[in-house]
């Protein structure tokens, strides 16, 4: 099955992304950010859109700027408690997704766009692989630097203040970092299903992990185990690759739910 | 709290008050066509040229291209408002209007496919392994194009007989101009060396079939969705195995997938325009398959 490139590139796409997304989707998991996430994924729709307004090919570019505005701003405005922080966050993610949906469908040809919502990592190139490389790297940079941090804050965060944490700095570097994963890997995963590799792994590891070290390593093992089964799974299936890596991860999920309501009794 | 009430009343009222402005239906003298989509608004064009008292407009923007799973926006709806006769392509490709078309039942439809598509099928049953969902590309052979111009000419002289002439006279024209570029494509196609090609969607059977080339697979089955990793093993074991020598991708889509496939089998990718989006040029369809032949004779020499 590997001597095919395209299924070797995507092997590579899937080792670097699903540990990235397993991590990640820890402090998205403890920081209780899966519905910010989630807002986040569909405004890349928006991002896609000013794309196509603008006449870039790539949209790539045009969604990262986007998702890092939508980001920033959603979680400045998420803190200044006008009302509940879910209603906020529901209020910009219907608006992205409207405007995304509008300006694409403008002349009734979203149809050609619907590539995104499903995305197709069989595709990925070479070069796009190095950019995700990349930003793995800067995850992982972060990582080291911050995760005790982030950690604190989801804890407590005005013990973590006293303790010289800054939060608002911690928070938005982490928010942007999670726009750019997400922003990069929407046209191989998919709007549709990109929160659920983010959170599943994480949610399914919390389930049977001890520890904090338990619970990082469980979530890039679900994750990396959910990718490669799942990209193996569509291959012999003849099946769409994200949304059977998806489904992996939830079976995993419940699995781990069942092992911890035994252990509970 | 008062104050807050009345406002929501008066927008409640001034929103009642756009719903009571009348729509005004101007009854003109002249003769409304519309056409579904591009090709045959540039067919129509070609027959309607230079007839005073004829009005004719697009359905869908000349950028959309294939009309797979279009949506139909407010504006289309405006346009058909107003409209006497509807050309369409038939076979299918306008399936989304079916329901909205029955809301204007005084439309005259034309439908440019009658009896061609039939036909066709009558002619291919006895061939074995060929499908028979029916394929609405049929613009994109020359002769079936030439084939439409003469249906869409006999209904509208019908609609319109007091411009039949006229109607007549430029289809004899532009049918003239097309057999011409029919008869030179022809003779660029007699010199392909290879007959084996691999095309994006199933846009080019008609056009494969009268120019004999042999399309052994094709990317998108369904356009609008990428190929499984199964679908692209097929297609890339396919290709090495007949020794195809192009890949021909549509200027309307995304070519990721052929990229993909292109990269696996270092075969070469070229364009091929089915004539689905361009500007409103009298002449674009013969531009258009000008230069695909070009590029065919490129590929497969």
């Amino acid at each position: 099955m590997f001597r095919y490139e395209f299924m070797l590139n995507a092997l590579y796409a899937i080792l670097i992304i699903t540990p990235l997304f397993g991590i990640v989707g820890t402090a998205i998991v403890n920081n209780k950010m899966a519905f910010f996430s989630d807002a986040l994924g569909h405004s890349a729709l928006t991002g896609i859109a000013i794309g196509a307004l603008l006449g870039i090919t790539n949209p790539t570019i045009s969604m990262i700027i986007f998702g890092i505005v939508f980001a920033l701003l959603l979680n400045r405005i998420k803190d200044l408690k006008i009302t509940s922080k879910d209603t906020i966050i529901s209020v910009f993610s219907s608006t992205a997704l409207a405007l995304g949906l509008v300006i694409l469908s403008k002349n009734g040809n979203f149809a050609k766009f619907s590539n995104y919502l499903i995305g197709d990592i069989l595709s990925i190139s070479a070069s796009e692989i190095l950019a995700l490389l990349g930003i793995a790297v800067l995850i992982l940079l972060f990582w080291i630097l911050f995760s005790n941090k982030l950690y604190a804050i989801s804890l407590n965060p005005s013990l973590a203040k006293s303790k010289g944490i800054n939060i608002t700095l911690t928070e938005n570097l982490f928010i942007v970092l999670v726009a750019l994963i997400v922003m990069l890997s929407i046209r191989w995963v998919g709007i549709l299903i990109i929160n659920s590799l983010l959170i599943l792994p994480a949610a399914a590891s919390r389930n049977i992990a001890k520890n904090l070290r338990q619970y990082h390593l469980f979530a890039v093992i679900f994750a990396l185990v959910s990718g490669v089964l799942g990209l193996i799974t569509s291959y012999y299936a003849g099946i769409a690759t994200g949304p059977t890596i998806v489904l992996i991860a939830s079976v995993i999920f419940f699995a781990t739910y069942a092992i911890r309501r035994k252990i509970g009794d | 709290m008062k104050k807050r009430l009345l406002l929501i009343a008066l927008i409640i009222l001034s929103f009642s008050l756009v719903g009571c402005e009348k729509t005004q239906i101007i009854e003109d003298e002249k003769l409304n066509i519309i056409t579904s989509f591009y090709p045959m608004y540039i067919a129509t064009a070609n027959i309607v040229d230079g007839v005073e008292d004829v009005t004719l407009e697009c359905l869908a923007s000349p950028e959309v291209g294939c009309l797979h799973d279009y949506q139909l926006t407010v504006n289309d709806m405006k346009k058909l408002e107003g409209a006497d006769v509807f050309v369409i392509n038939g076979g299918g490709m306008e399936s989304f209007l079916d329901k909205a078309i029955s809301v204007y039942p005084e439309i005259k439809i034309i439908n440019a496919s009658t009896d061609i598509l039939e036909e066709h099928h009558e002619e291919h049953k006895h061939e074995e392994g060929h499908h028979h969902e029916e394929n609405p590309h049929v613009w994109v052979s020359v002769s079936l194009y030439i084939e439409q111009i003469k249906n869409i000419v006999d209904d509208l002289k019908n609609v319109d007989p007091q411009n039949a002439d006229k109607y007549e006279a430029n289809a004899k024209l532009y049918i003239e101009k097309l057999t011409e570029l029919k008869n030179e494509m022809h003779i660029k196609a007699k010199t392909f060396n290879s007959k084996n090609i691999v095309t994006f969607h199933e846009a080019f059977e008609f056009f494969a079939e009268e120019f004999d080339l042999n399309i052994v697979a094709v990317i998108e089955r369904e356009p609008g969705t990428s190929p499984s990793a199964k679908d692209l093993v097929e297609i890339v074991d396919t290709i090495n195995e007949l020794e195809v020598n192009a890949i021909f991708v549509e200027p309307q889509y995304l070519k990721t997938a052929a990229t993909t496939i292109a990269n696996e089998t270092k075969v070469n990718t070229y364009e091929l325009d089915p004539v689905v989006s361009g500007t409103f040029e009298k002449d674009a369809y013969e531009k258009i398959m000008r230069k695909n032949i070009e590029v065919l004779e490129e590929a497969l020499k």
